[in-house]
């Protein structure tokens, strides 16, 4: 096999991989800013500079030139060489920094150069903590500056568009954000005005930048040019958390970081999942992330003579049973959500079951021609698809409608949805309605007997199948009241300060909501009508559903992990 | 005269020579002059005679050993030779006006009193590497030129030099004139065809080279106008006519554009290898003023300056230059007397290049300026002896790290200017502080 020797150590490879993402494959770390894997290689930044060369040829024998000890001769290029955009042939000697002091000096160099007109406002900038051009000029850069001139002035705070801001003085003139412009999105709404040093991208004249996909260029800005409107001066990076998690916005499950601090998510930004997202996220995704913190309700409540008042875990448990073991069971409606999790609408159906009660339905909420056949889906939820694998069928909800309105339902089990807002009954419907809800403003909670405040995508472990197939986990960002290891084991030990636990130096006892995920409700209520789901977690109600549904074969936590599994397409069965 | 000392001139008897790229005809421009004169005879021939086959051309225009007169001096009949075999996808040839390296003013010469050698070469050309699309770039600011050109291209077209069936032959080119895009970068080849592509003029990386992608990813050539002027030459008298004349290893008749403190300045053409004083002191008359020289900078702005007591013996060819520790470059001589202050003189090239830099390389976008703001400080009085040194790390930190040759064009000068002329850098900085009464203190 064709093989190259990067510092002195040889690696084999086929085809004709480029050097830049060969090495960072392996682990080998090249300083670099602009080459980004999905987009075209314009080798602008000069940072991956490496010395490299190629066995040298006799060219009358065409026979590889040998040394006195039968090595090849290497024949060095007589420049520096920009891995990024060097493709490995057979025999290839590369030195990296590592083991060449010329390559060393050129990133020292380069770095220098970089920082010259860079107003090195690193203090008040968002990028700083995780800005490639602060890490690599502490890794790689010289000391001190010889720069000893007025830098370059450009403009600074200039909104782009709706959601973006730029400081042209940051920028280092990558073109990274012009080219997903141009290559990813298409928009070809970033440009580069201006020549030499006084370049910065900017928009077409009366073109603004406001495209659905804008906010991507924030995360592959390699300087703090590019900053988020909503997000600017919130919070600096390192007080905050991030959890890998997906998206709920669409049925796509767009692979995302939450970033939280105190308790409270304070943006949302893409992580990479070739198979699902690449490295992108809709702005739509990274919006409304407010609905994690706001209007969200403080513990569980209940419909006694006096209309609804608070209640404890227990009470309202209990009022749930109350309601359900008196029901005939040809009159219990339950249904499911596309907004929770499969491990949920799974006990749900148990339940279900159990009683003898019709498999759940759930509500569609779908946008028609919303979506763009890329990371915008019609589909407004994101696990229809894991409902489906579940066997349950979308609501016919005219003709639930009616069904519920002639009086056909004495009580209705709602799993984290709103049905009032959707049409399939009103505020005032005759029947009793035990509801699992996200936030304050569920129109459905005037109809509610009993009102249990649900976990969110946030604060809950469990697997969501998106309109693909994939079947992805979701992790928690942020701890919800009362104490559940299994989440605070999922949480990630390394910075559970930042979730707002007691130990936390902006802990906020107000920030914590007191909700709880569908699998520790469900159970509470199913053992109060004889059933026990007793189950140490989600990762075992996820054991269980891949081995007994063949539509989730596969999906068990450990083949899901960070990046999830393709489920076969296996028709629906139950 | 001044005898030269170290190498005699590789031009022969020329002051004898004939002009034959900027002839001595009146109206040549006129496209009934041109045919009077010989004009398409070249083309007819390529396009008629059995013996010219598309490689033939090639081969006798690399046996002429016509070297590319944009700057870079590659072989042209070699750099033909690089295009893929012919298929059915488009390829294109871009003749290169864009002429804007200070000290160059010959292409403009020549589009102005011989516009239709060019339109000829080019056709050669495109026969030659069977391409049926030019595109002819030329400096936005010429206008009057472009103008000009435009109308003399109508004239071919209609006489059927030009377009579908070239004089019935069923060969078919077509001309198109660009007006260049107003920067000094846009000259640079692959530049120039994303400038063409209606996009920013930024340089791309090599490989993949024109000739694999170029225009619109498909292969092309790319030549600079008096390259291509030669070709109608090569075909009428030979490739071995044409490599007689001048330096064996950079032949032909060249224009040299001489500017600067000589009596005549002007476009002159001559064969290559003529002797630095010979041009100085006969062609363009001596220096002006009876003054002394100082320096000459022997092709555009970017090459290496010369001190006046380095040039005896050179002579203009690649390899003279290079012993002489300069370059051929576009044949565009800067000619300075000793009233130049050399440090004056950097700073305004050093403004050129920072103000020309298209800014997509960081050596090359923060350098210029940086080089720009040090020596100016030098300049004005305000600079350290240090500063030399810093300059000097500066060009090793931008030369041969970008994706084009304009950080190694800012950074030349820089870094020869300050070698070659260092007194007068030194005696322009602030003194340097030494202790009272230490023997290195000067007493004032
Ligand atoms: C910064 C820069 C500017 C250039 N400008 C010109 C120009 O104005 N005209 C030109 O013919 N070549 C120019 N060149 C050289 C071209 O890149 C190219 O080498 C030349 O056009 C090839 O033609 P030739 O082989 O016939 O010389 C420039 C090169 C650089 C690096
Ligand atoms: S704004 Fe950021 S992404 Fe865009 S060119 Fe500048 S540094 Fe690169
Ligand atoms: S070297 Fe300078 S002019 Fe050439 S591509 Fe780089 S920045 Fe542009
Ligand atoms: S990563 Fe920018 S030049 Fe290679």
């Amino acid at each position: 096999m064709a093989t190259v020797t990067i510092d002195n150590k040889q690696y084999e490879f086929e085809g004709r991989p480029l050097l830049l993402q060969f090495c960072t494959d392996r682990g080998i770390e090249i300083p670099h800013f602009c080459y980004h894997p999905s987009m075209s290689v314009p080798a602008n930044c000069r940072q991956c500079l490496v010395k490299a060369g190629t066995p040298a040829v006799d060219r009358a024998t065409r026979q590889p030139k040998l040394d006195e000890e039968g090595n090849p001769v290497i024949q060095y290029f007589p420049k520096l060489m920009t891995s990024c955009s060097m493709e490995i042939t057979d025999g290839m000697v590369v030195h990296t920094h590592r083991s060449s002091e010329l390559v060393e000096r050129a990133q020292k160099d380069n770095l220098e150069f970089l920082l010259v007109n860079h107003p090195l406002d690193c203090p008040i900038c968002d990028q700083a903590g995780h800005c490639p051009l602060q890490i690599q000029a502490y890794k790689y850069g010289p000391e001190g500056s010889r720069f000893e001139f007025e830098k370059v002035h450009k403009p600074k705070h200039i909104k782009l568009g709706p959601r973006v801001m730029l400081d042209g003085e940051r920028c280092i003139n990558c073109t990274r954000c012009t080219r997903f412009t141009a290559e990813v999105s298409g928009s070809h709404q970033l440009t580069i005005i201006e020549r030499g040093v006084n370049n910065f991208p900017m928009t077409p004249p009366g073109v603004e930048f406001d495209e659905p996909y804008s906010m991507n260029v924030i995360d592959i800005c390699p300087v703090g040019a590019l900053t988020s409107i909503d997000f600017r001066f919130k919070a600096r990076i390192w007080e905050m958390s991030s959890a890998p998690s997906i998206t709920a916005t669409n049925a796509k499950g767009s692979n995302c970081f939450y970033w939280v601090k105190n308790n409270e998510v304070l943006k949302i930004t893409a992580r990479q999942n070739t198979e699902v997202n690449d490295y992108w996220l809709p702005d739509e995704d990274r919006e409304g992330y407010q609905r994690f913190n706001d209007d969200r309700p403080h513990g569980p409540s209940g419909k006694t003579d006096g209309g609804m008042r608070p209640m404890s875990w227990e009470e309202s448990y209990a009022a749930a049973v109350d309601v359900l073991e008196t029901a005939d069971p040809a009159r219990v409606l339950f249904v499911g959500s596309p907004h929770a999790t499969v491990e949920d609408n799974y006990l749900l159906s148990k339940l279900a079951g159990h009683l003898g009660a019709d498999t759940p339905v759930y509500l569609e909420h779908t946008v028609p021609g919303s979506g763009d056949n890329w990371l915008i889906t019609d589909d407004k939820t994101p696990n229809a698809s894991g409902c489906e694998r579940l066997g349950f069928n979308a609501a016919d909800v005219p003709l639930l409608r009616s069904k519920i309105q002639a009086g056909g339902y004495d009580v209705i089990y709602v799993l984290e949805d709103d049905p009032v807002s959707s049409g399939l009954f009103d505020s005032n419907v005759d029947a009793k309605v035990i509801l699992h809800y996200y936030n304050t403003t569920n129109a459905t909670l005037a109809a509610a007997s009993v009102a249990f405040p649900a976990a969110m995508i946030v604060e809950t472990v469990g697997t969501y199948v998106n309109v693909d197939g994939h079947a992805q986990r979701v992790r928690p960002a942020k701890a919800v009241k009362g104490v559940n290891r299994t989440l605070q084991m999922e949480m990630g030990k390394s910075r559970l300060d930042q979730h707002g636990t007691p130990f936390d130096k902006w802990y906020d006892e107000t920030k914590l909501v007191d909700c709880k995920p569908g699998w520790e409700i469900i159970p509470e209520v199913a053992k109060g009508l004889g059933l026990e789901l007793s189950y140490r977690g989600p990762k075992q109600i996820m054991e269980e559903v891949s081995t007994a549904l063949p539509s989730f074969t596969g999906a068990t936590y450990e083949s899901m992990g960070l990046v999830g599994v393709r489920l076969s397409d296996t028709p629906t069965l139950v | 005269m001044e005898v030269a000392k170290q190498g005699t001139s590789k031009a022969g008897n020329w002051r004898d020579y004939e002009r034959v790229l900027l002839p001595k005809v009146k109206n040549l421009h006129k496209l009934e002059v041109y045919e009077e004169n010989g004009g398409y005879q070249a083309l007819k021939a390529v396009l008629t005679e059995e013996k010219w086959t598309p490689k033939a051309v090639t081969d006798e225009v690399k046996a002429s050993g016509l070297r590319g007169r944009g700057g870079a001096g590659f072989n042209a009949g070699l750099k033909w030779s690089f295009m893929p075999p012919v298929d059915d996808k488009p390829r294109y040839l871009c003749c290169n006006g864009d002429e804007s390296e200070p000290g160059t003013f010959k292409d403009r010469q020549l589009l102005e009193y011989n516009p239709h050698l060019v339109i000829e070469g080019i056709l050669i050309a495109c026969y030659a590497m069977s391409i049926t699309t030019c595109y002819l770039y030329i400096r936005g600011e010429f206008a009057d030129w472009i103008t000009h050109i435009e109308h003399e291209l109508e004239k071919a077209y209609a006489k059927g030099y030009v377009g579908k069936n070239i004089m019935g032959t069923g060969f078919s080119t077509d001309v198109v004139i660009h007006k260049g895009a107003g920067a000094y970068i846009c000259g640079e080849e692959t530049s120039l065809m994303n400038s063409l592509e209606g996009k920013r003029a930024y340089p791309r990386i090599k490989p993949p080279f024109p000739a694999q992608k170029g225009c619109w990813n498909y292969p092309t050539t790319i030549n600079n106008v008096e390259t291509l002027a030669c070709a109608p030459l090569i075909i009428n008298k030979g490739a071995e006519w044409y490599s007689a004349i001048g330096a064996p290893t950079h032949p032909g008749p060249v224009l040299y554009g001489i500017s600067g403190h000589v009596n005549r300045p002007g476009v002159y053409e001559f064969p290559t290898g003529m002797l630095i004083t010979d041009l100085i002191n006969e062609v363009a008359g001596g220096m002006r003023g009876g003054k002394k020289l100082k320096a000459v900078i022997p092709g555009g702005s970017s090459t290496p300056p010369l001190r006046a007591d380095m040039i005896d013996g050179v002579t203009m060819d690649a390899d003279s230059l290079r012993t002489a520790g300069s370059m051929m470059g576009t044949g565009g001589m800067l000619v300075l007397d000793e009233t130049v202050d050399m440090v004056t003189w950097l700073k305004r090239v050093s403004h050129f290049y920072h103000h020309e830099s298209c800014g997509q390389c960081t050596p090359c976008r923060e350098g210029t300026g940086w080089l720009e703001d040090i020596v100016g400080r030098i300049d004005r009085g305000e600079g350290n002896v240090r500063d030399l040194d810093l300059l000097a790390d500066l060009c090793t930190q931008m030369e041969g790290r970008t994706v084009c040759a304009l950080a190694d064009a800012a950074a030349w000068p820089v870094r020869y200017t300050i070698e070659r002329f260092r007194d007068e850098f030194v005696a322009k900085c602030k003194p340097t502080l030494t202790p009272a009464g230490s023997p290195l203190t000067v007493d004032a």
